[in-house]
């Protein structure tokens, strides 16, 4: 099985470092907008922060731009911004709170950071009755500024932009999967039956469903790995350490483990609800990835490589990935026929691939670094404050 | 013509997504935020404690009574009342005050508990049920959604659970 890091497919310098600075202005221009409003802060440590990833976005842009891949560039982001996430909230919770566990009182008070995984539960309860069961503020509060109207608009507007590729350009919890599965040169389980894609449907099914009728948000409080490496209720009682042992086997094993030994993110493929959810903007959504028959030798390298087992060998025959493919571009990297290609809905297959890739990346990218960037320049913020020289 | 047609279309869009990428932190977040906000919606009372029914003024400081919070289809909170007591920082020492809870003019529980100096102290204190209608609660702290005394900000709430099905008022 072929790995994506293993199998280069285009020259080192697939364009010029002139035409690759040209293509890379236009995001250095909108980093520094972006990170314009950290310089305005007195806190020298969020302008060092401000400028590090200003200048690791533009640097990984214009290397996706001079060799022609996506994979390994969004790749180095990403599981930055899954590493650097926990590091810098969870620091922000001690700081306020003195632990990553959120007491009742914060519940109560709508405290809680909304977190967009609850968005799929929230949508019955809130057509039916106009509630929202989560325990935070609709309008963001000085002690919780990521209100939910906040975080839902944040959602809306980078899902209109970037649809399905939110799991591969934006979640901050994909990125430490895709970090663990990194970590091994060559998958140790190879055989992964295919029916597992099926799983975060029903579980989308599952937890809206036991959401609605339940009237809590059912992933939270019992099956979101991610609480291990965010915040979660306090234990107080035999089934809030029921859950929270949920919590941390589920990342151990589904965050952890099985990605470091399948080299894929198992997690996102093989259980995430929010992730199948995500799945349905790839209808609207005008970028996609496509292959081209003429091409294709049926080498099922793409397959291989796709983190999230997002190409069959049906929808290879048929020229299409599947509905939950996140177009973070292994495939197309990893292709030595050029048969796996960017493409723009309503034109042609491969005529112009590259076009397409360019148009997708510089709304994607544009995304990370507004929405990543904000995040990777404030925990490294933070980080820089609890250094000694400070 | 028709693939042209198509192809016309799809770059509009494309150049129409790029636009609204440029628009997101400028517009369409605030946008989407704004609608959000004016939907109407509202944090399930289970979390927010819901409405005020009632509101006391006494000696400093103010007792609102809350109305009764009913759980959801099977949603598992056993159905209480809240009680907040406001301004923190205007209260006693010590509360121990009985509370009309259903606005019959006669109290329904007597509540107990001291106000700690540091807002951070835990509080812990007792409900004592003066009828049958609610259950007395005995160093009651942050236990659950439907039997707490806790303090958020500058108020101290406290949910007294009913003992079976509550008043609809």
């Amino acid at each position: 099985m072929a790995s994506i890091s293993s199998v280069p497919r285009r020259p080192a310098a697939y364009r010029g470092i002139g035409r690759s600075l040209l293509l890379t202005l236009p995001i250095a221009l909108w980093s520094l907008l972006m990170f314009s409003r950290a310089f305005q802060q007195p806190d020298r440590a969020g302008w060092a922060g401000a400028i590090v990833v200003m200048l690791f976005m533009t640097f990984l842009f214009f290397m996706m731009m001079r060799t022609g891949t996506t994979y390994r560039w969004r790749r180095y982001f990403f599981v930055a911004l899954g590493f650097l996430f926990p590091v810098g909230f969870i620091a922000a919770l001690i700081s306020v709170r003195g632990t990553m566990s959120i007491p009742i009182e914060r519940m109560v008070a709508g405290d809680t950071p909304f977190c967009f995984m609850v968005i799929p539960m929230l949508i019955v309860p809130a057509a039916l009755t106009r509630t929202i069961i989560f325990p935070g503020s609709i309008l963001p509060t000085a002690s919780n500024p990521h209100s939910i109207a906040v975080m839902i608009g944040l959602w809306l507007a980078l899902s209109l932009v970037v649809g399905k590729a939110w799991c591969s350009y934006a979640c901050f919890f994909g990125g430490i999967e895709e970090g663990f599965a990194a970590v091994a040169r060559r998958p140790r389980i190879r055989r992964i039956d295919p029916r597992l894609r099926l799983v975060p449907w029903a579980m989308l099914i599952f937890i809206v469903a036991l959401s609605a009728a339940l009237f809590e948000p059912v992933y939270c409080t019992w099956f979101c790995p991610f609480k291990t490496v965010t915040e979660f209720a306090r234990v107080r009682s035999i089934e809030t350490a029921i859950q929270m042992g949920i919590f941390i086997t589920l990342f151990v094993a589904l965050v952890v483990v099985l990605p470091i030994l399948t080299k894929k993110r198992t997690q996102c493929a093989f259980f995430c609800p929010f992730g199948a959810f995500q799945s349905l903007f790839n209808k609207i959504n005008l970028f996609e990835i496509r292959f081209n028959r003429d091409k294709c030798v049926d080498c099922t390298l793409c397959q291989s490589a796709c983190p999230t087992m997002a190409i069959s060998a049906d929808s290879v025959r048929e020229g299409k990935t599947l509905l939950n493919c996140m177009k973070c571009g292994a495939c197309v990297d990893v292709c030595k026929k050029d048969a796996a290609v960017w493409h723009l809905k309503g034109t042609r297959v491969a005529l112009k691939p590259e076009r397409a890739r360019l148009l997708f990346l510089y709304g994607a990218w544009a995304m990370a670094t507004m929405f990543g960037g904000s995040i990777l320049g404030n925990s490294l913020a933070t980080i820089l404050h609890f250094l000694p020289w400070k | 013509m028709r693939a042209r047609i198509f192809a016309v279309l799809a770059y509009t869009g494309a150049a129409i997504t790029l636009v609204l990428a440029i628009l997101v932190p400028f517009v369409l977040l605030g946008g989407f935020t704004g609608l959000v906000a004016r939907a109407g919606l509202h944090v399930d009372a289970s979390y927010s404690g819901g409405d005020i029914a009632r509101v006391f003024d006494r000696n400093g400081y103010q007792v609102a009574v809350y109305r009764p919070v009913q759980p959801h289809f099977l949603q598992r909170v056993h159905p209480f009342v809240q009680i907040a007591f406001k301004p923190a920082h205007a209260l006693p020492p010590r509360i121990d005050e009985e509370v009309d809870l259903d606005g019959d003019g006669r109290p329904d529980v007597r509540i107990v508990f001291a106000v700690p100096a540091s807002p951070d102290a835990p509080l812990h204190g007792d409900v004592i049920a003066l009828n049958g209608s609610y259950r007395s609660l005995a160093n009651v702290g942050g236990d659950s959604f439907s039997e707490l005394l806790v303090r958020t900000g500058d108020q101290i709430l406290v949910r007294v659970p009913f003992r079976g099905a509550s008043p609809r008022n």
